[in-house]
């Protein structure tokens, strides 16, 4: 009875705006930075991991997932619409994969992801998720990276590097300054570090931060000593 | 168990009343095996292969189902080797009567002629056996009769019989009766060529049937007598 | 009599070099009563892949009608020609689907990658099992007849020409000594950058 009157909250403003989405928006604005840089030979994804308090378990979770083997994400927004959405895309990936035998390609995860991301923006009894998302992948057929940004209202960019979350705009144009076609992947993580040095208050280590790398061997999360050894470089 | 598995379900769930276990005997078995038969200008080519089995065991390696009747007569028999077995005897004990009555030895069209009748006369309790029969005529030409199981036959210059023979037809169709091909004269099969095409069907069917395989017995008939031949085929 | 005898078929896919050939007889009957001598069994999916499809005609022609319609959306929404193999597990994965009331059709998939141009062939049973395979894959109502004819006829590296003589021999004395299929055949050859069809005159009894 109640699903048959449930009516989706995402409804037109006058103006033709769907505030909601805003809403959704000014969450993940406010939520901590990422950025994600392609490179000619891989994409690079690195995100901000404060803790509130020195208490926290800092290493057992984690905002950078591998999806399949190649692809990877990364957020900026609310932790815990970020794991129903990482939880579906890996569905998605594997549905895939059961019916043609092959990894999926990053554009086709990312537009399944956008697509799901979309219909909370029109569903009844759901709210649109408060996060946007990096998606890094290799594709195997091409021989190619991607990134790929999707947000709440279910639109998806390609970039070639790009900055979410608090400070955005900042980020933005630090990479626009820096970012160059022929970079390769090394740089492009110290670029990204470097990105997210801009916005980030107090002292950056390897526990504050979390950098994944996807390039032709697959995607994966660097480990806190390999971040260790970038900041080391990049100060 | 088969009478359990259609029996209604409610039934089936009544069950435990005792009934009377029923056994029910089969006559027949199957054990494989593949024949082949060509009849050249002055000779014929009868061979079969020597596995001898049941179900998926192999009950021995060694054992042609190729039997020589007389001196230019082989006869190839396959099917339930029981029956296999019992025939040979019975068409055995039959020539050797007719040398005894006839001080001579039967010519392979009546060898072929009266196996027809021994089967027919089994028509409602068949053996069940595949029968090519080879040899020389009375002309002095190879030739080959094949039969089915109750005794139905004909003279024909090349047939395959048994487990792999719907293998191994169309492939004698092709190289011997020269089928679907254009223009292709029909000049007479040499001797040589016979017995190395039989070697190569019957390594082509070894690959694809199991019930057919360890080896192959090769005769070759002519006006002089017969020789015999083995040549393995893969035993897996 | 089993539901994938009822209207008979025949069909061989064979690798040769750099090429690959993929053939059928034309007959559609019912049971013993021949009803045409040209019908289709062997449908274009791309520029380099065919599939051929024995069975029962409705299903023939059903999975040909959904395949390319999976086919086409999956074009459309990845925007790039499929592979041999991932058509493949698209085949497989339609007809698992109907796991407990099969389509009564065991297929032959013929291709050439549309990158690497590697030839490829599977075929597969009717609730989509897959087999690939080096050599050949046959299916129908005498596919011990084909067998036998490929056991003994096919060799590896064979020229599109001799692929085409050898598939054709093949087909032909396999499917005259069956009662269900015949009736004339069709032969595809795929290279590189020519497919050939050719029409086999054959007897028709």
């Amino acid at each position: 009875m109640t699903e048959r009157y449930s009516f989706s909250l995402t409804t037109f403003s006058p103006s033709g705006k769907l505030v909601q989405i805003e809403y959704a928006l000014a969450a993940v604005g406010a939520g901590a930075p990422s950025v994600g840089i392609k490179a000619t030979n891989g994409v690079v994804l690195a995100t901000e991991k404060k803790q509130k308090s020195v208490l926290y378990d800092e290493h057992s979770i984690h905002k950078v997932e591998p999806i399949t083997k190649n692809i990877g994400i990364v957020y900026s927004g609310m932790g815990p619409d970020y794991r129903v959405l990482s939880r579906r895309a890996r569905k998605l990936a594997e549905q895939y994969k059961r019916v043609y035998n092959e990894q999926i390609p990053t554009a086709q995860l990312v537009q399944r992801v956008a697509a799901v991301m979309q219909e909370f923006t029109q569903s009844g009894g759901v709210r649109p998720f408060g996060v946007s998302l990096l998606m890094a992948g290799w594709d195997e057929d091409e021989g190619k990276p991607y990134l790929y940004q999707c947000d709440p209202s279910g639109a998806y960019f390609a970039w070639k590097a790009t900055a979410m979350g608090k400070n955005h705009v900042n980020g933005k144009t630090f990479l626009e300054k820096r970012y160059s076609e022929s970079l390769e992947l090394e740089d492009a993580v110290h670029t990204a570090i470097l990105a997210l040095k801009e916005s980030f208050e107090g002292q950056m280590t390897e526990d504050n931060i979390e950098i994944g790398i996807c390039n032709a061997t697959g995607f994966r999360r660097l480990e806190p000593s390999e971040v260790k050894d970038y900041l080391a470089s990049v100060s | 168990m088969e009478a359990m598995a259609m029996m209604p379900y409610q039934q089936e769930q009544t069950n435990h009343i005792e009934r009377p276990i029923q056994h029910r005997f089969s006559p027949y078995d199957f054990n494989g095996g593949t024949v082949l038969a060509i009849a050249g200008e002055d000779f014929a080519v009868i061979a079969s292969d020597t596995r001898l089995m049941t179900g998926f065991s192999i009950l021995a390696r060694d054992v042609p189902k190729t039997t020589q009747y007389t001196t230019n007569t082989v006869v190839g028999s396959c099917g339930f080797h029981g029956d296999v077995l019992t025939l040979t005897k019975v068409i055995q004990t039959r020539l050797k009567m007719f040398t005894y009555l006839h001080q001579k030895e039967m010519d392979t069209s009546s060898v072929a002629a009266m196996l027809s009748t021994v089967l027919y006369y089994r028509r409602f309790f068949p053996y069940y056996v595949y029968n090519i029969v080879a040899g020389i005529d009375t002309e002095g030409k190879g030739c080959v009769y094949s039969f089915d199981p109750v005794g139905s036959y004909e003279r024909e210059t090349y047939r395959a019989g048994g487990s792999a023979s719907s293998m191994l037809q169309p492939l004698l169709d092709n190289q011997i009766g020269m089928k679907n091909q254009e223009g292709a004269k029909q000049v007479p099969l040499a001797k040589a060529k016979a017995v190395a095409l039989v070697k190569d069907v019957f390594t082509s069917a070894a690959e694809r049937d199991i019930h057919t395989g360890d080896a192959v017995c090769i005769h070759v008939i002519t006006k002089q007598g017969t020789t015999k031949e083995t040549y393995p085929l893969r035993r897996d | 009599m089993s539901i994938l005898a009822y209207n008979g078929a025949a069909i061989i896919a064979m690798k040769g070099k750099d090429c690959v050939a993929i053939a059928a007889d034309r007959r559609f009957g019912v049971q013993a009563q021949t009803v045409s001598m040209d019908f289709d069994k062997v449908f274009e999916m791309g520029p380099h892949l065919f599939v051929g499809l024995p069975g029962l005609a409705t299903d023939v022609q059903t999975i040909s009608q959904r395949l390319k319609f999976r086919l086409n959306l999956y074009e459309l929404r990845e925007n790039r020609r499929i592979k041999p193999q991932t058509f493949m597990s698209m085949v497989s994965n339609l007809l698992y689907e109907r796991r407990f009331g099969p389509y009564f059709v065991e297929p032959v998939i013929a291709g050439l990658d549309s990158k690497t141009n590697q030839p490829y062939i599977a075929s597969m049973d009717l609730i989509g099992c897959p087999m690939i395979t080096d050599d050949f894959v046959v299916s129908g109502t005498c596919s011990e007849q084909m067998y036998g004819m490929c056991e003994s006829l096919w060799e590896p590296d064979l020229s599109p020409d001799d692929l085409f003589e050898t598939i054709s021999q093949a087909l032909m004395n396999a499917f005259d000594r069956d009662a269900l299929s015949g009736w004339g055949g069709v032969v595809y050859i795929i290279e590189k950058d020519k497919v050939t069809k050719k029409l086999l005159k054959t007897r028709m009894d």
